[in-house]
């Protein structure tokens, strides 16, 4: 890891967070909203580099069938979802943390909502809202 | 259809909200509706679900670009290791068995990683958390801490020690161990347990799983996930506090009380976890019973539901009687046999560990491992059935308030001043400082015991215990057995004992006595033995506490810089001279300490003030209250003088000399007293923090003074006190009393409902003969007298006095109640028409009673014997000396109860005062 990746800056966001004594965020929202962001960078940055992998016809595909690109979304889709999601977060930042933890992050509804201090039915609305927000200007736009 | 604007969108989104919470029905209903009133915004609306039902015929973002979670992780790549299989998923995170993938070492790992549901802060702390916790833990029973990191995609993990084994119930089980090879691999558990609690570190959740036997034998404990620390570290001398988050993690069926309610966790958390792992191992059966269905069941069961003894349940056949069958099979034998192996000792232990309230529990997770190693030794082990017998055999006689005489002549402090207090004993070695360094010492021990003891009001003692626990974990932590230590220790054990901790005092007593034997200072070597000799007068062990005072006074030589030293050895000779009924030598003692207080240089009037309390309490318990009172009075205006009204010291002085005055039959003035020890030692207006032996002696006079509501309520409050403190003897002494103001209060039914509860309890408590039964037998014949059984009535006073008489001729103590039974029996023998027998008993009675009381003094106890004499001799016709008899049952009972107490009335007009009325 020589560039400055996001898998470095969150290993390094760790080490400072374990290094200290105490919270390193000022409240568990904040906490939440960066951890997820970071994550979406994170495999977006995946996905590109394994795009890019493949086009190169390296050799790094031992891991395969591990790797968590299993599903064969496009890249290209992943950044366009995450540039819209970045919109969406300045309209409702709620909306686009939910997406972050569900889609990016795996998270089940039951731990977004016990994240958040939610009932998992908020959740839930919020999450379709945002689809139909993500879907509207994704779709539109193509 | 167009894009949004972001206004656009914001007016919309509350529509949203509403439309994506109904059903499709409600939701066309309302859409139609909301078109009349807008159509524009209805259209809107229209689309976007429309686009919602599109999106999710296409499965929209339903499946993320990150695969499930756990699987297919195998093969890949974390630090320097390979995952190979994953071997654990909780609420935690996931566990991966991996091997190192540059082939520099063979050794497998576990590999954990924090489950990213958890990544909020909780879940990060509680992560690094079992990293630091587990850095600073190296035990061979202790999973060890390989590495921490964090993995290519962001994960953070723990690398740690593999542990190839089984729960350790499983393993128990398939093995077939019998009971004793349970509690010798439970022992290892222990004492990883107690690793972890000198490092003040409660794991709290101990179970079955994270309790690991590999195929040698040897126990690992996992998972300090949701451990605590129970202090900062030294260095910053921060506590760290856990958030509530972290406190949900553990897991219910070995939770303890205090974690289901969220009372604060402490050391005792694992001891009783470690009772429930016993229990299971022992039973093949959890605490709370089997066949509980839901979460909320089990956690009422572990905070209300007393579990039943492990022995009760191997045996108990149920509809699955099969089921206790195969579980004493895989203990290797019947249920017959396992349910009598578990009988006694084991299940006392377990139910000690189980105890609801953690301050019941073992003291220490080594304090269990003590009595299961007993045990295994065949030895008596410390914990009793329910109740400690020390103290029910101090019943009625040691009828008084913790005293807090603690540290005084006590020359070691604690935390704060034990430096100063280290230095002078030290230099007391040296003659030249002798003196000065011991007046040092002393002033010291001034000051702390004023904090520990006296400065927190009687309400609060937990403070004190908070202190104690504290300093105790401190000194466990150190090592060695030099001077310094073995006093911090005998300092902590004797404030403990103060605080009627005896659980908590006897095993660091006899640590701190163990570690003296090889040490040379006499006055370390004295305090020691002394001070655990005092404590085990308390228990079961009294001949062990005799040999260890002589021990001690023969190790200090006769000089004065030993003054001290000797003073306080002369002090707990005197407790154990008391407890062993050798009051002589008891108030011998005390005399010799007051002699050596006079003699040398030191002029502590604190320490006075103690040995003037200390001989007061010893003529009491001894009967000789005559003797106490002049001492009592002599203290309380010393005490005045020294600005200590207003302390807990205060309140023992007032309750023990207000008891002597009661024993006097001087009730109007023992009141008084009474109240100011209340009044003294509560907190509040409540009165809740008023010790419960107070309340429940201030409910005897009462009683004798004839104002039974209030002394009923004192009585019945102070009962409800002691039930929760748990505190047996009070408990049995407040339902003794109950019954008698009930009585008198002529409702035979409440009183007999009391006697039923008290007398069981006696009998498992106290040996058979016992004067306590006495008194049982005593309150059986007022109960038959009120419902009118004459003869019944008789049979009870006779047993009564029999049992009284044995006790009188074996010389134990208690024998100064016979009098009191006499008596009874005289009215029992009236009723029944047995004059003559009535009369002897009567007169009898008197003259015991006359041989206690205090020339000149006026004594309710007298008159009262003055009454029954005189009733007796008016029925048996002999008119002059009853009415001579009534006389002098007047004169006696006017200043002790006062002129209008029934007594009094009853026997003036016997003396003929109003035979208008007759």
């Amino acid at each position: 890891m020589v560039s400055l990746s996001p898998t470095t800056l969150l290993h390094e966001a760790y080490l400072d967070m374990a290094a200290r004594d105490g919270p390193s965020f000022p409240d568990r929202e904040r906490f939440m909203g960066y951890a997820a962001r970071v994550m979406r960078g994170l495999i977006i940055d995946h996905a590109r580099e394994r795009h890019a992998q493949k086009r190169g016809g390296l050799f790094e595909i031992t891991s395969l069938d591990t790797e968590p690109m299993e599903n064969p979304a496009d890249h290209r889709e992943l950044v366009r979802i995450s540039e819209t999601l970045d919109e969406l977060g300045k309209v409702e930042p709620d909306l686009a943390q939910i997406v972050d933890l569900k889609f990016f992050c795996g998270f089940s509804f039951a731990e977004i909502a016990a994240m958040r201090g939610v009932s998992e039915r908020t959740v839930q609305r919020q999450w379709e809202k945002a689809r139909i927000y993500l879907h509207r200007k994704i779709r539109t736009d193509v | 259809m167009s894009t949004l604007s972001p206004d656009q969108w914001r007016a919309l989104s509350p529509y949203l909200d509403r439309a994506l919470a109904m059903t499709d029905e409600e939701r066309g209903e309302w859409l139609r509706m909301l078109h009349e009133q807008d159509p524009a915004l209805a259209a809107q609306l229209g689309s976007l679900l429309y686009e919602h039902r599109l999106l999710v015929d296409e499965d929209f973002l339903e499946k993320g670009p990150l695969i499930s979670r756990e699987p297919g992780l195998a093969g890949q790549n974390v630090g320097a290791y390979r995952l190979i299989t994953l071997i654990g998923q909780g609420g935690m995170g996931s566990v991966w068995l991996a091997e190192r993938n540059d082939g520099r070492f063979e050794r497998r790992v576990a590999i954990k990683f924090l489950n990213i549901a958890l990544a909020g802060r909780a879940g990060e702390e509680r992560f690094k958390r079992e990293g630091s916790i587990l850095g600073r833990l190296a035990h061979e029973h202790i999973a060890e801490l390989v590495d921490a990191g964090v993995s290519s995609s962001g994960q953070p993990y723990l690398v740690l020690e593999y542990v190839d084994g089984e729960h350790i119930d499983r393993y128990c089980d398939k093995r077939t161990l019998d009971v004793e090879a349970r509690v010798r691999i439970l022992l290892d558990v222990l004492d990883a347990v107690a690793h972890a609690h000198t490092n003040l570190i409660v794991h709290r959740d101990i179970k079955p799983s994270n309790v690991l036997v590999r195929k040698d034998g040897q126990v690992k404990l996992l998972d300090f996930g949701i451990a605590k620390l129970l202090e900062g570290d030294a260095a910053d001398g921060v506590a760290t506090v856990l958030t509530v988050e972290g406190g949900r993690a553990m897991t219910p069926e070995y939770a303890a009380p205090e974690q289901v309610t969220g009372a604060p966790v402490t050391t005792a958390t694992d001891v009783y976890a470690l009772g429930v792992l016993l229990y299971v191992l022992l039973t093949g059966e959890h605490p709370a019973g089997s066949g509980l269905r839901s979460v909320a069941e089990l956690v009422k069961a572990i905070v209300d539901t007393e579990p039943k003894h492990p022995s009760d349940v191997v045996t108990t056949s149920r509809a699955i009687g099969e089921e206790t069958t195969t579980n004493a099979a895989r203990r290797a034998t019947t249920p017959e046999k396992l349910g009598r192996v578990l009988r006694g000792d084991l299940d006392t232990i377990v139910a000690k560990a189980l105890k609801k309230n953690p301050q019941e529990r073992y003291a220490s997770v080594t304090a269990l491992a003590d009595d299961l190693h007993r045990y295994l030794r065949h030895e008596p082990i410390a914990a009793r059935p329910d109740t400690l017998i020390y103290r029910a055999g101090k019943f009625v006689r040691r009828n008084r308030t913790a005293v807090a005489l603690a540290s005084l002549a006590l020359a070691a402090a604690i935390t704060g001043v034990v430096g100063t207090a280290v230095q002078a004993r030290r230099a007391r070695v040296q003659r030249d400082f002798a003196f000065r360094q011991l007046a040092l010492a002393n002033a010291t021990n001034d000051l702390n015991s004023f904090l520990l003891s006296d400065a927190a009001p009687s309400g609060k003692p937990f403070t004190v215990n908070d202190l104690l626990d504290r300093a105790e974990r401190i000194i466990k932590r150190q090592h060695g057995n030099d001077a310094s230590r073995v006093q911090l220790m005998i300092s902590i054990g004797r404030q403990y004992q103060s605080q009627d901790e005896d659980a908590k005092s006897r095993p660091l007593l006899e640590e701190a006595y163990r570690l003296s034997r090889s040490i040379s200072d006499p006055s370390t070597r004295a305090q020691a033995s002394c001070a655990l000799g005092s404590i085990l007068s308390r228990g079961d062990q009294l001949p062990r506490a005799e040999p260890l005072i002589q021990e001690g006074l023969h190790d200090l030589p006769d000089e004065p810089q030993f003054a001290m030293d000797r003073l306080f050895c002369f002090l707990r000779g005197s407790d154990v001279a008391g407890d062993s009924d050798n009051t002589s030598l008891a108030i011998a003692r005390d005399q010799e300490a007051q002699r050596i207080l006079k003699q040398s240089p030191l002029n502590s009037e604190l320490l006075e003030l103690g040995l003037l309390m200390h001989l007061a309490e010893t003529y009491r318990e001894a009967g000789q209250q005559t003797k106490a009172l002049p001492i009592f009075e002599q203290a309380s205006i010393l005490m005045n003088s020294l600005g200590r009204d207003e302390t807990q010291t205060a309140g023992t002085l007032f309750n023990n000399w207000a008891l002597a005055l009661d024993q006097l039959g001087r009730s109007l003035e023992a009141e008084k007293i009474y109240r100011r020890a209340i009044d003294v030692s509560r907190a509040d207006e409540s009165e809740q923090a008023v010790s419960p032996m107070l309340l429940v002696n201030y409910a005897a006079v009462l009683d004798s003074l004839n104002r039974l509501n209030e002394a009923a309520d004192y009585a019945e409050r102070g009962y409800g006190i002691a039930q929760k403190a748990g505190d047996a003897v009070v408990v049995n002494q407040s339902l003794l009393e109950r019954a008698r103001i009930y009585d008198d209060q002529h409702n035979p039914t409440r009183a007999a409902a009391m006697i039923a509860e008290v007398e069981p309890r006696l009998r498992k408590d106290l040996p058979r003969g016992h004067y306590a039964f006495a008194a049982v037998a005593s309150e059986h014949a007022r109960i038959e007298a009120e419902r009118g059984n004459a003869e019944s009535a008789l049979q009870y006073a006779d047993q009564a006095v029999n049992i009284m008489e044995a006790v009188a001729k074996s010389g134990k103590g208690g024998a100064q109640f016979l009098s009191g039974v006499l008596d009874r029996r005289a009215t029992a023998e009236l009723a029944a028409g047995r004059r003559s027998e009535a009369e002897a008993d009567a007169a009898r009675a008197l003259s015991m009673f006359q041989e206690g009381a205090q020339p000149g003094e006026p004594s309710r106890i007298v008159g009262r014997a003055y009454l029954i004499l005189a009733r007796v001799l008016a029925a048996e016709g002999k008119v002059d000396q009853a009415r001579s008899a009534a006389q002098s049952a007047v004169d006696q009972l006017v200043p002790t109860m006062g002129p209008d107490h029934p007594d009094t009335l009853s026997a003036r007009q016997l003396a003929g005062f109003d035979s208008a009325h007759e």
